[in-house]
């Protein structure tokens, strides 16, 4: 991370436990303005909780959040009137219309009447703001959960799992919808999710917490980096055990995958083309060589099992 | 990272001053009022004084004779009989439903998270739903004592028998009855509306308030029962003393109702003590 910019979000040193029970170890996200930050993890991880605890809900054990520069124990409601949430699943009066549940938060954070016909548009709920919120789908539950974060312009959004429930339309456009705020309005988003691939399509950052402790953090082409480490090359042939012992030089790292398959971390391009020459020379027959890039969530589940300390 | 924060503070500068608390308190206000619409809440504030009055109401239509024979005027007998009526058992439970139904909004919502997550204060949160309760339980007593009225003056043209219009309307003694029953309900709502905060849930309140009034009336002779704020209101409906044709409540807080008071204020300065720095886990 590029400790010279500035930081919307941080957390410094964030601990957290439940009663006995540790939740969070030494937390220290760090957020860019501007920037749509993944925030990934398995279930259980200690995603939503990190997110309370961004909010105010939950108090640190040690260490602190900081929002705007600012100490978010000391200035908790002049930092939430800049900032909006989604927390899990919405918060949604029943027995109120989709356009009253709009209004409550409306009236609870002071904000112009008007905003609420405007971010009702902005979610495509319009046409059924009359209609009461028990009525509505999944996805319109979300999508109005967004609607009531939206309200105050907010230049930071925390929003936990916001696909939850969405079909793959509303899932494309609640991506787009994230990607034009942040990059046309210049907000700086926090999504939370326990799926890579939705996250690589939008986030230009992505923090990895796994069993409390986060285990990667960067932008996404570093996560890409990460990843080139972790290439494979594949050879195919003959027999795999005994090209090990002929070549133990070249072969030093690989493993028997399958009597014909043998695999070994890629080093080199002037490796790749060694290996081949000598596999010809000892008389082996080369059916393949190809190599093998994991995908990103290969890269995902590989940081999630292992607690390897990227950073 | 010590190093960053110049810039950072130089970055995001105008951190504006939260609003004030009395604006918080004003805006949560008006957030909450709009979350009763349709609520069982607001039905019952509304239909719940109409429950004892009803009563009192067919059982003066039906046997107001019997009970008339028994001398007496039937204006303090009319409000004397729904006012006992109201106060042993009804208000107490009516004010347990209504803590518990009001925090339940949010509880069934799973809005606490979300409220708290709001630039209100904890504060504004915790007196603005407490300021609604009390509006609610006044307009509940109020109603119950309009229809009280109408229904004693309903009698009157039915049964004029009973001789509604022979005694006046005792409004000195309902006055203050009305503002002692009030007070006498403080400590209970108090006493619930920190236990529904506590434990979020709608369930544990209704069981606790249904307990504890249940067990008052078997501890109605306990030389203690004074202290007990689920006690109170039933206190407050037998203080009124019938003469002949007359109805008279002294112009003062009896003792229970100072208790009832002490219940108020402690319970929600410790509840609030306690609430403040709680964790929001849903």
């Amino acid at each position: 991370m590029k400790s010279t910019t500035p930081l919307l979000l941080e957390t410094r040193s964030l601990h957290f436990r439940f009663g006995q029970r540790p939740i969070l170890h030494d937390v220290n996200l760090q957020v860019e303005p501007g920037s749509l930050y993944g925030f990934l993890g398995p279930n259980g991880a200690g995603k939503s909780t990190t997110m309370r605890l961004l909010l105010g809900l939950l108090r640190p054990a040690s260490g602190s959040v900081h929002l705007f520069g600012h100490d978010l124990a000391r200035h908790r409601v002049a930092l939430l009137d800049r900032v909006g949430a989604l927390i899990e699943n919405p918060s949604l009066y029943d027995h109120l219309s989709g356009r009253e549940n709009v209004e409550a938060t409306r009236r609870l954070r002071g904000v112009a009447a008007s905003r609420t016909a405007e971010v009702l548009e902005l979610v495509g709920l319009t046409d059924n703001a009359h209609r009461p919120a028990k009525e509505y789908s999944l996805g319109m539950r979300q999508r109005l959960g967004l609607a009531i974060a939206l309200l105050s312009d907010p230049d930071l959004l925390l929003l936990d799992e916001p696909t939850n429930g969405l079909d793959p339309n509303g899932i494309i456009e609640m991506r787009e919808l994230l990607q034009r705020l942040c990059k046309q309005h210049g907000k700086t988003i926090v999504v939370s999710s326990h799926l890579i691939s939705e996250i690589e399509k939008m986030a230009t950052h992505v923090g990895v917490i796994q069993q409390g402790r986060l285990v990667f953090q960067g932008s996404l082409p570093d996560l890409r980096r990460l990843q080139t480490g972790r290439a494979r090359l594949v050879v195919e042939t003959q027999d795999a055990e005994s090209c090990r012992n002929l070549l133990p030089r070249l072969l030093a790292g690989a493993t028997v995958a399958a009597p014909g398959t043998l695999w070994l971390p890629w080093l080199s391009q002037e490796h790749t083309a060694a290996l081949a020459v000598e596999l010809v020379a000892a008389e082996q027959p080369l059916y393949g060589l190809r190599l093998e890039q994991p995908t990103l969530e290969d890269t995902f589940l590989h940081l999630t099992e292992t607690r390897v300390a990227a950073v | 990272m010590e190093a960053t924060l110049p810039s950072t503070l130089a970055d995001f500068p105008t951190l504006s001053a939260a609003p004030a608390p009395l604006l918080q308190l004003q805006r949560t206000l008006a957030s909450d009022t709009l979350k009763l619409k349709r609520t069982a809440a607001l039905r019952l504030t509304l239909l719940s004084g109409a429950f004892p009055v009803l009563i009192t109401f067919l059982i003066f239509f039906f046997k107001g004779d019997i009970i008339m024979k028994a001398g007496g005027s039937a204006w303090p007998r009319f409000i004397n009989a729904s006012w006992q009526t109201a106060g042993t058992l009804l208000l107490p439970l009516f004010v347990v439903l209504l803590t518990s139904l009001v925090v339940n909004i949010e509880t069934k919502a799973t809005a606490w998270k979300h409220l708290y997550a709001q630039p209100v204060g904890r504060g504004a949160v915790f007196l603005s739903k407490l300021l609604l309760i009390l509006a609610l339980n006044a307009v509940a007593l109020l109603l119950f004592v309009g229809l009280l009225l109408g229904a004693g003056m309903l009698l009157s043209v039915l049964k004029p028998k009973l001789g509604f219009a022979l005694s006046t309307i005792p409004f000195d003694t309902v006055v203050w009855m009305l503002l002692r029953t009030y007070v006498a309900t403080l400590g209970l709502l108090a006493v619930q509306y920190v236990v529904s905060l506590f434990w979020r849930s709608f369930v544990v309140p209704v069981g606790v308030g249904m307990g504890a009034v249940v067990a008052t009336i078997a501890l109605l002779s306990w030389e203690h029962v004074d202290k007990i704020p689920y006690a109170a209101p039933l206190g407050t409906a037998m203080a009124m003393k019938m003469g002949k044709g007359t109805l008279t409540v002294a112009h003062e807080l009896a003792k229970h109702e100072w208790y009832s008071l002490g219940w108020f204020a402690g319970v929600l300065v410790l509840g609030y003590l306690v609430l403040l720095r709680r964790n929001v886990t849903n």
